[in-house]
């Protein structure tokens, strides 16, 4: 019986099956159809289903969670065949949370859906400072900076990561994206980000638009 | 008129245009009421509730003296907050750095909080409840009747004393996703009710005991005027969990516990949940639940558009934006200007802040917002 593995690979990640998104990856690698393949029609089309589900209000946090779990367990099955074909990363992103604040939740979830379509995501982690961004800017030479901020007291932090980019000249090199409950357009646009992003899926519609890719 | 009735007849609506303004929604970080005795309050404001009741005019508001929910620890009534685990962990230190340290808290979770402000989120590195042996043992932690967990010592005599009371006392009733978060984790939890559902329904079961037990323990020797429920259930963007979820998981274990409740005389049970909780709104209303608090600006939450669609099945407490308080007078005077004559002359509302008042808020804006709140809207 022939088999639709990219299609199975897209309702799987939609159901959250971690193990079977890992099989059927594997199995489709076997059967010789193309790592990029896989990736955009079976791993970043499930992600996209789900992000679908997520704007139409019938997807919530565990059910994006469950999905970028299996998108990811997908994605570990295909990176050495990815690495092999010379398919590279959408883009590159340096995530982090703001200085003075802790929270990682957000961050993990743009983290994940991110990994999930196509993204490479190099996580800093919490309480980041200016510098520390700054410095995986000039080992990582990422496409775009994400950062995430919850707090009132903690989002003005933000522009001083601007600023030391650019004290280096390094400011225009990078795209930066801003998200987190404290957040908003307006702010964003005072403090002079590249983007804000309300969500996890809003992000990858803004890292795609600044890799100026539409998937 | 007593404090106590006129928190009883604003909240049913029997009472419009004027208020009831308590400690309660309008909390404060220990960084803000630093600020504010830099500033000039007394710095009995940063240790004593009493105190700032006193300083800022507020009525008393009082809970039972049990603990049935989550427990601050902090300086100021604030956080740190844990689960209300009896016996509490051993707070162990396990590692330090310049401004942080890792800690095992008194709720059994490993954490990484700022050294010189305890008090902020910390960052959570790992819960004690990952499968259901942990949870067996955790939950012998959350007995409802161990002793440690009725604080006064002469039961009799605190009911006695809370019967002549002229002030309006609640009581707390727990938590079915709150508290559960709290002891697996905020991811570990969204992911359990997939990975093992019948380990959350297990969990929200125990609770939905807990909850019933001080409940009825509580009640039997004292008529409390409000109840309460913990939940933080919702981020900016809606629910952490569908409203298909809350109903299936959550839903009935609410209906126990307000059945009971009102069963018992209590007809305000309110809800705490930051976020934008207008998707589980018409779910709480549905589950016995007709009070909802701090009804988060900055999350979308708006108290005259709340009133306008629910009518009478939502007491409405907070909806003050706390940003308005950090910009300055003119902002403070354009926030109540605007929501305040409406929400009061419908009744069933209490002005409160949207959160914890952050340490960016001036003593200045804060007085000038409880000045003007009195002089303008006090009826």
């Amino acid at each position: 019986m022939e088999v639709d593995y990219l299609e199975s690979i897209v309702t799987a990640i939609d159901e959250g099956e971690t193990e079977q998104v890992a099989e059927l990856t594997q199995k489709a690698l076997d059967e010789g159809i193309p790592a990029k393949e896989l990736m955009e029609r079976g791993l970043v089309r499930g992600m996209e289903k789900v992000g679908e589900k997520f704007k139409e209000g019938v997807a919530y946090l565990p059910e994006i969670l469950i999905a970028a779990r299996a998108a990811n367990r997908g994605l570990e099955v295909l990176k050495p065949a990815i690495t092999k074909s010379g398919v590279k990363p959408k883009g590159k992103v340096v995530i982090g949370t703001i200085e003075g604040d802790l929270h990682d939740i957000g961050k993990n979830m743009v983290k994940f859906v991110l990994q999930g379509n196509g993204f490479e995501v190099i996580d800093l982690g919490v309480d980041v400072s200016a510098a520390q961004f700054h410095q995986a800017v000039v080992e990582e030479k990422p496409d775009m900076v994400a950062i995430s901020a919850l707090l009132t007291t903690t989002m003005v932090n933000i522009p001083s990561v601007l600023e030391t980019l650019g004290k280096t000249g390094l400011r225009g090199g990078v795209k930066i994206m801003v998200g987190g409950a404290s957040l908003t357009e307006e702010y964003a646009q005072e403090v002079g980000v590249d983007a804000y992003g309300e969500d996890c899926f809003q992000a990858v519609e803004i890292a795609r638009r600044f890799m100026g890719v539409t998937s | 008129m007593t404090g106590r009735e006129r928190f009883l007849k604003i909240a049913r609506f029997e009472l419009p245009n004027t208020f009831f303004l308590s400690t309660y929604n309008h909390a404060m970080w220990h960084k803000t009421l630093e600020r504010w005795v830099e500033e000039g309050a007394p710095k009995e404001i940063l240790s004593s509730t009493k105190a700032r009741l006193g300083y800022f005019g507020f009525e008393r508001i009082g809970m039972v003296h049990v603990e049935a929910s989550f427990l601050t620890l902090g300086k100021t009534g604030g956080p740190p907050f844990i689960p209300p685990v009896r016996p509490r962990f051993e707070l162990k230190v396990l590692e330090e750095d310049e401004r942080t340290r890792v800690i095992i808290d008194e709720g059994g979770r490993k954490l990484r909080q700022y050294k010189d402000d305890p008090q902020r989120m910390p960052a959570w590195l790992d819960a004690p409840v990952k499968n259901r042996g942990d949870w067996d043992e955790y939950k012998k932690r959350l007995d409802p009747h161990h002793p440690e967990r009725w604080l006064e010592p002469d039961w009799g005599a605190y009911a006695e004393n809370l019967s002549q009371r002229d002030y309006p006392l609640g009581v707390d009733v727990g938590s079915f996703y709150g508290l559960l978060r709290e002891w697996t984790g905020a991811e570990r939890l969204m992911y359990l009710f997939y990975d093992d559902p019948e380990l959350v329904c297990d969990m929200m079961a125990h609770m939905e005991y807990f909850s019933t037990e001080i409940i009825q323990r509580v009640l039997k020797d004292i008529q409390v005027d409000f109840a309460v429920f913990w939940e933080d259930i919702a981020w900016k963007g809606g629910p952490l969990i569908s409203p298909k979820m809350f109903r299936e998981f959550m839903m009935p274990h609410y209906k126990k516990v307000t059945e009971l409740l009102h069963r018992k005389g209590v007809d305000i049970i309110f809800v705490d949940s930051d976020g934008d909780i207008s998707e589980l709104i018409p779910l709480w209303v549905e589950s016995g639940v007709n009070g909802m608090y701090p009804l988060e600006v900055a999350a979308g939450m708006d108290a005259v558009k709340l009133r306008k669609q629910y009518g009478k099945q939502c007491i409405l407490w907070g909806n003050i934006d706390k940003r308005a308080l950090a910009k300055g007078k003119e902002a403070i005077k354009e926030e109540l200007d605007r929501k305040t004559p409406f929400l009061l002359s419908q009744g069933g509302y209490f002005p409160g802040i949207d959160h914890f008042i952050p340490e960016d808020v001036s003593l200045e804006n804060f007085q000038f917002y409880l000045d003007y709140l009195r002089e303008h809207f006090a009826g």
